[in-house]
């Protein structure tokens, strides 16, 4: 779960010197939101967003865009003018939890990645975040949702997992979602297999409840009266 | 009255899948049964089947995985890839043997033999991906049978229509990026259902980008959202690409009593589909529709409805109630 196994790696970097313009084309080709402004020995010196890049730009609205003054201006303006420096930043051996708790703390689109010299191994952005979930959810895999609501007893995860393993049935993940209802948790098993019917009996027959489908999808629906 | 043939062999029953699975040989009795009772056989062309060239099954698996599959056979592994794919010493010839049983009824349809098909086949294959098997799946039989259709015969169009109720995730991964062959697959949703894929936003990529389409229904829904599905999702694609031969991936477990879905379509709904589908293949392809099974595991209503399946062939489409 460590972030260096998550974060791209081949990082777009841009120079503190380049115009903002080229900058935000390198953004617009590359389909990025973020570059990090880096020294020529790679070391993280600030980062650029293409918000930071708008805000410079004139407004459509109030300017004269192809004014001589505006152009004037925009060919001046570098990334080191409108950049954010000394930006929040990780180490590769944060986890992907602290990522994520982080991003939303800090209320950032991206965490760049540096060594303990300050230069960059990578950047993780809320697309690798969706990325190692899929894989952390396991649902890139075929397999099927099995929904079982378990009272707060130590023990009783053990058992579901116990029932399902003697099927010799591999999990892709398991989630549990906590206060399902008071005093009671939904455990959601993503099972790598096709026929869950037979684990379903079983599991009924111990004397856990399933989450029917069918149950949920109309509680869902508006209530029309 | 249409030619109908109808594709069944005893030998189709050697694949053998152990205790508790549900994919077995009594499936293809009941859907033998259902129809015999019904006195449809002496109008039917019985087919025969025959042993498929590996240069076919090449034209949709990677080598390694056929030797693969072969060799697990060989040294009587009990299943391959995943514990879903249970199996048998026969397994891999009986596998064979249903994809030559397909590509020898393409060959009828496309001589004029016969006008429609029903290939009562086993192992099923819709799952079945280039380099794996999956979901009790080995050779994906209507993959080959389209590339066949295009290499064979020199067809460009050829439109799949999957009603399994799960989504037929190796055939769609065959052709995503092949604007030549339509996949449609209408089944159980993702979230809810084997093998997790097959959402609405699933409609191919590169050339083939707009040449797949999903649709995906809910736990509980039924004959209503199958029938909005097929109309607006389904006839639109259809008329656009204009299919010269439809293949059909019929899989019978979207049934009500079926216990391997959620999903509610009744048997009446099964013909309403397959009326539909006969009908568009008299519209587009001169008639020309071989429909290969896939899944259905309810022994008690596979006869009705393989029975009202082949009835319909027989019929071109005109109501059977």
């Amino acid at each position: 779960m460590f972030i260096s196994k998550s974060m791209t790696r081949d990082v777009v970097t841009t120079d503190k010197k380049v115009n903002i313009l080229d900058a935000k084309d390198k953004m617009v080709k590359c389909k990025i939101r973020h570059l990090p402004v880096v020294e020529h020995d790679n070391r993280l010196i600030g980062i650029v967003s293409d918000r930071d890049i708008r805000s410079a730009m004139p407004s459509i609205i109030l300017h004269d865009y192809n004014s001589r003054e505006e152009r004037e201006r925009l060919s001046r303006l570098k990334v080191e003018d409108i950049m954010t420096p000394d930006p929040i930043t990780i180490s590769p051996s944060y986890t992907l939890q602290d990522a994520l708790l982080l991003l939303q703390q800090k209320k950032v689109g991206v965490l760049p990645v540096v060594d303990k010299n300050g230069i960059l191994k990578g950047i993780v952005g809320v697309r690798d975040l969706i990325r190692a979930f899929i894989n952390v959810l396991g649902i890139g895999e075929p397999g099927m949702l099995l929904g079982i609501v378990v009272e707060e007893q130590i023990g009783k995860m053990k058992e579901i997992v116990d029932a399902i393993t003697e099927e010799k049935i591999s999990f892709g993940s398991i989630l549990v979602a906590r206060y399902w209802d008071e005093e009671k948790r939904a455990v959601f098993p993503y099972l790598l297999t096709k026929d869950i019917s037979r684990v379903k009996k079983k599991l009924e027959k111990m004397g856990f409840t399933l989450i029917d489908p069918l149950q949920w999808y109309l509680e869902q629906l508006p209530k029309t009266s | 009255m249409k030619r109908t043939g109808f594709l069944f062999d005893k030998r189709f029953l050697l694949h053998k899948t152990g205790p508790y699975h549900p994919e077995t040989p009594e499936r293809l009795e009941a859907i033998y049964k259902g129809i015999e009772d019904a006195g449809l056989l002496p109008k039917l062309t019985l087919i025969k089947t025959s042993r498929a060239d590996l240069k076919w099954i090449e034209t949709v698996h990677d080598k390694h995985y056929i030797d693969r599959f072969n060799d697990s056979c060989i040294y009587g592994h009990k299943t391959l890839d995943r514990s879903d794919n249970q199996m048998c010493s026969e397994t891999y010839e009986t596998a064979l043997l249903a994809v030559g049983g397909i590509l020898d009824t393409v060959n009828m349809v496309m001589k004029g033999e016969i006008d429609n098909a029903f290939c009562a086949v086993r192992p099923p294959g819709h799952h079945a991906e280039s380099d794996r098997a999956m979901g009790f799946c080995y050779f994906n039989n209507v993959a080959i049978a389209a590339r066949y259709l295009q290499m064979e015969w020199g067809v460009t169009r050829v439109g799949i229509i999957d009603f399994d109720v799960h989504h037929g995730n190796g055939t769609q991964h065959l052709f995503e990026q092949d604007p030549t062959v339509f996949y449609y697959s209408i089944h159980q949703h993702p979230s809810f259902a084997y093998p997790g894929t097959g959402r609405e936003f699933e409609e191919g990529n590169g050339d083939g980008l707009g040449f797949t389409k999903n649709s995906p229904i809910l736990p509980g829904q039924g004959d209503e959202a199958y029938e909005l599905c097929i109309k607006n999702d389904l006839l639109p694609e259809f008329e656009r690409f204009g299919p010269e031969v439809i293949i059909i991936s019929a899989g019978f477990d979207a049934h009500v009593d079926d216990k391997m879905s959620d999903v509610n379509l009744s048997t009446k709904g099964f013909s309403w589909i397959m009326q539909m589908i006969v009908n568009m293949a008299e519209r587009y392809a001169n008639g020309k529709l071989i429909s290969v099974l896939e899944g259905g595991y309810s022994l008690k209503r596979l006869p009705e409805l393989a029975k009202n399946h082949v009835g319909i062939l027989l019929n071109g489409g005109e109501n059977v109630y």
